[in-house]
């Protein structure tokens, strides 16, 4: 018996309800969904860069950081839920040999619930386990929909840490001609967003910088150009970083965000003359493609890879449903006499 | 929080490998695969170890032999990466990252321990095998040790740097238990008899002294491939390499015995091994009446003999040949060469004819059935000139005093397809009947025979000799009569002639003959490494093996027959009276060539051959009297007197009547 499934029946045998429900945005991570904003640095209003002249950033080495998490209802107490959550982090380092190893890993497994609203025999059992308990606040526990989506963000979090541990740490044992290339933001930690040699790869939209002409040249930025380095207004805690628009692929055909990326480097002048090359770089990264994975257009390829070798090492019982009393909708059902 | 760790264990070499199961490609009890790491020393016929882990898998030892293997990518279809590519072939070398490939692997299982419960082979880690781990994978463990082993080196498994020797057990070999050996490849590699050269040497160096005395007849039916096998050939340190690994002295044949018939002189001998050097070591083989008449069967075609037919030879077999016999108008025959019996037979025709008795029939025996075996038996020793003697002494196998590790060369090179069969014929019948009254001299023969193709082929007219080839395979096993058989298709040889070796080795294979039934049970990636086997490399199955293992051998350390004609030329066909003279030096170094020279001058060659016959197999202390003394006084010539006639009695006519 696995340690997480000792926990699970522990509470369980204690009198938590088993349950076995993957919500749908437990596969992968959400978008933010925000307008925030943003000031032109490399032009005096946001505009649109050639790339056919632009020679491609060419690092000796790169580390490429992605993360995953996954996380299931495993019981309930009353109509608290409990949560099985697993989150992990790795960094594949790509060399002379353009093949991508591991050099980093870290992976994480908690439980999400709210311990006050658990029947006392149940929350004993938990606390016993010895897997870490994460809580939701408080006053997303009384509605089961709002518990999951603030388990949900509990579970963003753990995510992040483990992303943000790893980059540190690894930023310290960077060659001289060596990236860290991270799947999303860079602005989350100081560290990143100030390093020479940190990028952040941006492929989900939901924030906008822009509006109206902005808005439109960048949303509508032609296959082999990007835009104009910018810097995204702070939000909360979010540090300083540079950022521009990059389209991979045509997007004419298809969709506005087809094939569209974003970078983020640090705010610094030489970023400024580093916009192009590592845009172009960006590029050739779009080879191979990473298909079957739907977002392809904008998923390079080691980031897919990363995600490729995280999901392998994920915990096989966490997304299938082997205990649910009712078979999943995709499931195999047993074939019976008609 | 988990920390990722180097898995490598200190103890042991890392794995190199896991098992993977999934529900299209499970693991069974005879099946598994596995993955390696793209640079690996894997490969089609590597013999692995696979080690249980966990509940119910500890302690359980699985061996394999990689018989397939797949490489392929994330690529989810071609036409992504043509994408990514945008269609130019250059640029997808140029991609910044190579794609995630995998290396996957098809293995046989070989055994497993502990046999049983026998269950799918557990999904752990995969590590290369050892010479232990070879030995246990291909069962040897069974007859390598012991107090009396019966192991014999075939070659080395080779795989990753590896080097592994591996045995067949001789009760498997050369019987009891199973028997026979057939080996098939392409021609011209020299790889056939290469392997059965080097094989045999193997024996005679590690035949387990338990099991008695062991000998070799090897039929040479082709050029002078078997010709110098007491001639040390040249070996180069790879090979004294792989002769120490597999503990076999990289030496000639010690005690090597040619036998060919003569060619239709009657004096120059029938093969290739010519040279003045190495000539005195070949012993004509020569057969009269008594030795052929047993095997007519062979020389004449179906449609001779009839059941008359063969009832009159049989009744020449038993009631003429070799003794005293009245032929019943008067004359008293003793029958023992073609002469002699030619003799009889016109006594016999004289007699009817004289005797006007009106009938057609002697001794039961219709005239025309007489008449018919008379011109078939009559020709045979035209036919199967140099071979078989109208008169004289045969020159014989050393039938009853075979010598322990020995190899009888008979070389019937260049000799007529039916004096090959009468050769072929006659001396497996003697040895299998030696054999059976324990008399040969040894306790076990190797019999190889090349182009089994020719001699016992899958389809045509079921020849004396298919029917022999038949009659060892099934059950030369139980008298140690084995047979080494070797052809360039296997499909092609008689299928209980092949199915009934126990032991089959595989050289280089031709496309077209893999793909015959009789190959289905190959892998593809099996197959293609058999069309492509270097020189060399054989895949051997043996009934201890539960798959098909190819080995490296050593080349012969004796001389080919290719080297051994450049550099023991054979000589030119020596004039009638220089070949007399050459063989009676042979007996007698004393006698003087041009002695015998004046000899047999003027003398009928026929006369010189028989006297020189009962020479040879007489061997006397004073070769040069005992030869004058079979020859016979000269006779001087005298010319015929005149005889007195009486004058035709018509003088115009020339008519005497």
């Amino acid at each position: 018996m696995t340690a997480s499934a000792s926990w699970v029946e522990a509470v369980v045998a204690a009198g938590a309800v088993p349950a076995s429900h993957v919500p749908d945005a437990s596969l992968g991570r959400g978008d933010l969904e925000e307008f925030t904003g943003a000031d032109a640095i490399e032009d005096p209003d946001l505009r649109v860069h050639a790339l056919n002249d632009a020679r491609p950033l060419r690092p000796a080495a790169v580390c490429v950081l992605d993360g995953i998490e996954q996380w299931r209802v495993v019981g309930y107490g009353g109509i608290t839920p409990i949560v099985r959550a697993h989150a992990a982090a790795a960094i594949r380092r790509r060399g002379p040999d353009r093949r991508l190893r591991t050099v980093a890993e870290a992976t994480q497994e908690v439980a999400i619930t709210r311990l006050d609203r658990l029947p006392a025999s149940v929350r004993r059992a938990l606390e016993t386990a010895g897997v870490p308990v994460l809580e939701f606040p408080a006053e997303d526990a009384g509605q089961p929909a709002r518990a999951l989506a603030a388990a949900r963000v509990e579970v963003q979090k753990a995510r992040a840490a483990l992303e943000r541990r790893l980059a540190e740490e690894r930023l310290h044992l960077l060659a001289a001609d060596e990236w860290l290339v991270v799947d999303g933001v860079l602005s989350d930690s100081p560290a990143l967003s100030e390093h020479p040699r940190a990028l952040g790869v941006v492929k989900s939209h939901g924030a906008q910088y822009f509006e109206g002409a902005e808005l439109e040249r960048a949303l509508t930025l032609p296959d082999g150009h990007r835009t104009g380095v910018f810097r995204p207004r702070a939000r909360g805690a979010r540090r300083d970083i540079y950022s521009w628009y990059v389209r991979l692929w045509p997007w004419e055909g298809n969709d506005l965000l087809y094939g569209l990326l974003r970078v983020e480097a640090r705010a610094h002048p030489d970023t400024l003359a580093l916009a192009a090359p590592i845009a172009a770089w960006m590029r050739a990264e779009r080879a191979p493609v990473a298909t079957p994975d739907r977002r392809w257009d904008r998923l390079l390829y080691p980031i897919h890879d990363v995600e490729t070798y995280l999901r392998a090492r994920a915990p096989s019982d966490l997304t299938s449903p082997p205990a649910s009393r009712i078979p999943h909708p995709g499931a195999r059902l047993p074939r019976t006499a008609s | 929080m988990i920390e990722r760790r180097d898995p490598s264990h200190p103890s042991q070499p890392p794995p190199i490998g896991r098992v993977v199961a999934t529900e299209q490609k499970p693991a069974t009890p005879h099946q598994f695969h596995f993955w390696t790491a793209n640079e690996t020393s894997i490969g089609i016929g590597a013999i692995v170890r696979v080690e249980g882990l966990g509940a119910g898998d500890s302690g359980r030892v699985v061996y394999g032999v990689v018989t397939d293997g797949f490489a392929y990518s994330d690529l989810a279809t071609p036409l992504h990466d043509v994408v990514g590519a945008e269609g130019d072939p250059a640029k997808a070398a140029e991609h910044p990252t190579v794609r995630q490939e995998i290396r996957l692997w098809t293995a046989a299982v070989l055994r497993q321990t502990p046999e049983e419960p026998l269950q799918p082979v557990p999904l752990g880690a995969v590590h290369v095998a050892s010479d232990v781990d070879v030995a246990q994978a291909l069962r040897m463990d069974a007859y390598l040790g012991g107090a009396q082993p019966t192991a014999i080196p075939v070659g080395l498994y080779t795989s990753g740097g590896l080097e592994a020797p591996v045995y067949v057990d001789a009760d498997f070999l050369l019987g009891p238990e199973a028997a026979h050996l057939n080996i098939s490849g392409v021609s011209g590699l020299a790889t056939k008899t290469s392997a059965v050269e080097f094989l045999l040497a193997s024996i005679f160096q590690h035949f387990p002294p338990h099991k008695g005395r062991v000998a070799a007849v090897c039929f040479n039916v082709k050029g002078p491939d078997l010709c110098f096998l007491d001639r040390p050939g040249t070996l180069q340190d790879e090979d004294r390499r792989r002769y120490e690994r597999l503990g076999v002295e990289p030496e000639p044949f010690q005690r090597v015995r040619y036998f060919a018939p003569f060619k239709a002189d009657g004096v120059n001998l029938n093969t290739l091994r010519t040279h003045p050097d190495l000539v005195g070591d070949v012993e004509p083989l020569v057969w009269g009446l008594r030795e052929v008449l047993d095997y007519a069967e062979v020389l004449l075609n179906r449609d001779d003999i009839d059941a008359k037919a063969d009832a009159f030879i049989d009744f020449l077999a038993d009631r003429v040949v070799d003794r005293e016999f009245e032929d019943g108008f008067g004359g008293v025959h003793r029958v023992v060469t073609f002469a002699d019996l030619e003799r009889l037979f016109r006594s016999i025709f004289d007699g009817l004819e004289l005797a006007s008795r009106g009938g057609d029939s002697w001794r039961t025996h219709h005239i025309a059935t007489m008449r018919k075996v008379r011109n078939r038996l009559a020709n045979i020793s035209t036919r199967c000139k140099g071979l078989v003697t109208d008169d004289g002494p045969s020159n014989d196998l050393p039938w009853g005093r075979f010598d322990d590790r020995t190899v009888y060369v008979v070389d019937v090179a260049n000799v007529d397809p039916l004096g090959q069969d009468l050769v072929f014929a006659r001396v497996v019948s003697q040895l299998r009947e030696r054999l059976e009254h324990r008399d040969l001299g040894v306790d076990a023969v190797v019999v190889f025979v090349d182009e089994l193709n020719k001699y016992a082929p899958a389809d045509g007219p079921e020849t004396y000799v298919k029917k022999m080839l038949l009659d060892i395979s099934e059950r030369g096993r139980y008298l140690g009569l084995v047979l080494f058989g070797a052809e360039q298709f296997r499909s092609q040889v008689h299928r209980r002639v092949v199915g009934n070796a126990g032991t089959v080795v595989f050289g280089r294979m031709d496309a077209d003959e893999l793909a015959t039934p009789g190959y289905q049970v190959l892998s593809p990636a099996i197959k293609i490494k058999l069309a492509t086997l270097p020189i060399g490399e054989l895949m051997v199955r043996h009934p201890h093996f539960t798959q098909p293992i190819f080995v490296r051998f050593p080349r012969p350390a004796v001389l080919r027959g290719r080297d051994g004609v450049e550099r023991y030329p054979p000589a030119a066909d020596l004039p009638f009276e220089d070949a007399v003279a050459r063989q009676l030096v042979k007996l007698d170094r004393r006698v003087r060539p041009n002695q015998v020279k004046d000899v047999i001058a003027d003398r009928r060659e026929e006369d010189v051959r028989r006297a020189l016959a009962h020479t040879r197999q007489s061997r006397p202390q004073d070769v040069l009297a005992y030869f004058k003394k079979q020859l016979g006084g000269r006779v001087a010539a005298v010319p015929a007197a005149a005889r007195e006639s009486v004058a035709p009695l018509d003088p115009i006519s020339e008519e005497p009547y």
